[in-house]
């Protein structure tokens, strides 16, 4: 994803060249195709959506109303978003070393840890959960560690908590955080870091004046990743967590599946959309999403 | 994740939308020898091939192939769209009454389908009755030596029998077991009193441990001992029973839904899925499916195939339904968006 051109960004620079030249018709042709697949299957289902939240089951806005008025709607649309925001922090803090040392390294120790990150990314995100319901679980081996050093009282209560449900969104999210970090850091030049030295910089001014700013768009990449990827999660934090830390996606799926109130669960997805959207212009108008393609 | 599916569905409906007609499959073809059913997959799946499926395809030669899990939403989803990726499905009595009234359910179609060879109540929303599945107290007989919780009352009594407490995520039978435990006798539940139940249910909120969606996730919840009991699926419990755990059952008090057959209205081969529902309902393959999977069946005659250990272990065994709730299904289809909604706020607050 960092490598290659967006379409987006390949659709900015088809209209930046094409008006270059006054609108050249091969450009324009080149963006039939593109455009013919995303009006399908993105402006027209979201279109659609947005349709059926004012249309279905009545023609009214009585849903939006309803997701204003009972508090559990908004509750848990909040919750969501803090949700997204701690664990994209997480994987943030706790990515970023491991990606430097995957991406400096250059020898085993480099392709043994990108293994690693890879095998987790690979593996199952439900076999991680339940994994951690093992882990974690009174007869884990968390639990027996505890009682084997003798510790006064009763075990701490891990599993169905909250503490249990962010641990797991951030291990299942973390290798997305690495791997966006890694694809920037790695194409950052060595010889960047040893000219900062030769001009006087001390390890730590080349890696703050440095490397950090070059691995800005990783930065900016796998956050976004992370996080739009974690707004749409529920099912951890239903197996691992309490009702508390509920997603609203939960809620989206219960109205369809349950409840076949598909104008209500398209109400509940506009409002989620919106809210993504506002987030993202806020990151553009200060981070500036063209960072994301490095 | 499920979002995106969502945004899926709104993508294939519109594509359906689209290029509908200009699409011929080899379902279309061969519709009138082979019908598809969305089941749950797994044990349930395994019991249903070996009750129904192979024994109609032998008598009948029409083939069933299946389609997993079952999905309420895509009974609505095939329907608004026109394009279809089963014919039958097992559905909540009350879901099929809901579906119904929204038109997604095909009529009975009463020149496949032969009164004189239905039972009593057999047919209901234009369904027909499949198995009864009872959601009981079940709890591990090794965590309390001296005998167990025997009722829901019991359950809330924390004081007598102290543990930990798991329940079904489902606002409808957690009210119903809150108005049991607080003295409400089990056939006069409905229609329910809301509020008395919700203040019931603040007693026991701080000692479930784990509000369950999931028939495995509440099997691991108990197998591993992270709760002393709960509320379970009476063939999941019996299963659990079955591998050797000591897990008992409690029929007081406990609901018992029916589960239906529904055949999604203008699904491509209605006939043939018409004619496979006639048969499923008969005793013997009834029998076979309760013998596999402790579920109950409908047929009243299909007990004279099932053995006595077997039939006592079943939720329509005459003594166990008789301590059961009776359940209403016509007020619960009403009622249960906006329960769900409440229940959902008092679990998050």
């Amino acid at each position: 994803m960092a490598g290659g051109l967006s379409p987006a960004a390949a659709l900015a620079a088809g209209l930046r060249t094409g008006a270059g030249r006054g609108g050249s018709p091969a450009a324009w042709l080149l963006l039939g195709p593109p455009s013919a697949v995303l009006t399908l299957l993105f402006v027209l289902p979201i279109g659609l959506m947005l349709l059926t939240s004012i249309t279905d089951p009545r023609v009214s806005f009585a849903h939006y109303q309803r997701i204003f008025t009972v508090p559990l709607y908004t509750h848990v649309m909040l919750n969501t978003f803090v949700t997204s925001l701690v664990v994209t922090a997480l994987c943030l803090i706790l990515g970023y070393p491991l990606a430097y040392v995957m991406a400096r390294r250059t020898d085993w120790v480099g392709t043994l840890l990108l293994t690693i990150v890879a095998m987790s990314f690979w593996t199952g995100f439900l076999v991680r959960t339940y994994a951690w319901l093992v882990i974690l679980g009174s007869k884990g081996p968390v639990v027996a560690t505890y009682q084997a050093l003798g510790l006064a009282g009763p075990p701490p209560k891990l599993l169905f908590t909250s503490f249990a449900s962010t641990l797991g969104m951030t291990h299942i999210l973390l290798p997305y955080m690495i791997l966006a970090l890694f694809a920037v850091m790695k194409k950052i030049e060595p010889d960047h870091l040893k000219a900062a030295a030769s001009l006087g910089a001390r390890p730590r001014a080349a890696f703050t004046e440095v490397f950090l700013p070059l691995s800005l768009p990783g930065i900016v990449n796998g956050s976004l990743l992370v996080f739009v990827t974690c707004l749409g999660f529920f099912v951890t934090p239903i197996l691992l967590g309490t009702p508390r830390d509920m997603m609203i996606s939960q809620l989206i799926n219960q109205q369809i599946e349950e409840l076949l109130a598909w104008g209500f669960a398209s109400a509940l997805a506009v409002i989620l959309l919106l809210a993504t959207g506002a987030i993202l212009a806020v990151y553009n108008r200060f981070a500036g999403l063209d960072r994301l393609w490095g | 994740m499920r979002r995106r599916t969502f945004l899926r569905n709104c993508a294939a409906t519109t594509a359906a939308a689209v290029a509908g007609p200009l699409v011929v499959t080899d379902r279309t073809i061969a519709q009138t020898r082979t019908i598809f059913v969305n089941t749950w997959g797994g044990s349930w799946t395994a019991a249903e091939e070996a009750a129904f499926f192979k024994p109609f395809t032998d008598a009948t030669g029409i083939r069933v192939r299946t389609v997993a899990p079952v999905s309420y939403a895509k009974l609505k989803a095939q329907v608004q769209s026109g394009s279809y990726e089963w014919d039958v499905t097992a559905v909540a009595q009350a879901d099929l009454l809901r579906a119904d009234r929204e038109g997604l359910v095909e009529p009975v179609d009463w020149s496949v389908v032969k009164k004189d060879r239905l039972f009593p109540n057999a047919v209901y929303a234009n369904g027909l009755a499949y198995c009864a599945l009872g959601t009981n107290l079940a709890y591990r007989k090794d965590k309390f030596p001296h005998g167990g919780p025997k009722t829901w009352a019991d359950f809330w009594d924390v004081k007598k029998f102290p543990g930990n407490r798991s329940m079904l995520n489902n606002a409808v039978r957690a009210a119903q077991f809150a108005l049991v435990a607080d003295g409400v006798p089990p056939d006069k539940v409905f229609p329910m009193d809301v509020d008395r139940a919700f203040k019931k249910l603040d007693q026991i909120k701080p000692h479930v441990k784990v509000w369950w969606t999931q028939g495995n996730q509440s099997q691991q919840l108990l197998r591993d001992g992270e709760v002393d009991m709960m509320v379970m699926w009476n063939a999941r419990a019996s299963e659990l029973q079955q591998q050797g755990h000591p897990v008992e059952l409690v029929w007081h008090g406990a609901t018992i839904t029916t589960t239906m057959w529904g055949i999604a209205k203008g699904a491509p081969n209605r006939k043939a899925a018409w004619e496979f529902l006639q048969f499923a309902v008969q005793p013997k393959p009834q029998a076979d499916f309760a013998n596999r999977l402790y579920y109950g069946p409908t047929n009243p005659d299909a007990f004279t195939f099932v053995s006595p250990e077997v039939a006592r272990q079943l939720p329509t065994y005459p003594e166990n339904a008789k301590v059961a709730i009776k359940p209403d299904t016509v007020w619960e289809a009403e009622h249960t968006a906006k329960i769900q909604e409440r229940f959902t706020q008092w679990l998050a607050a």
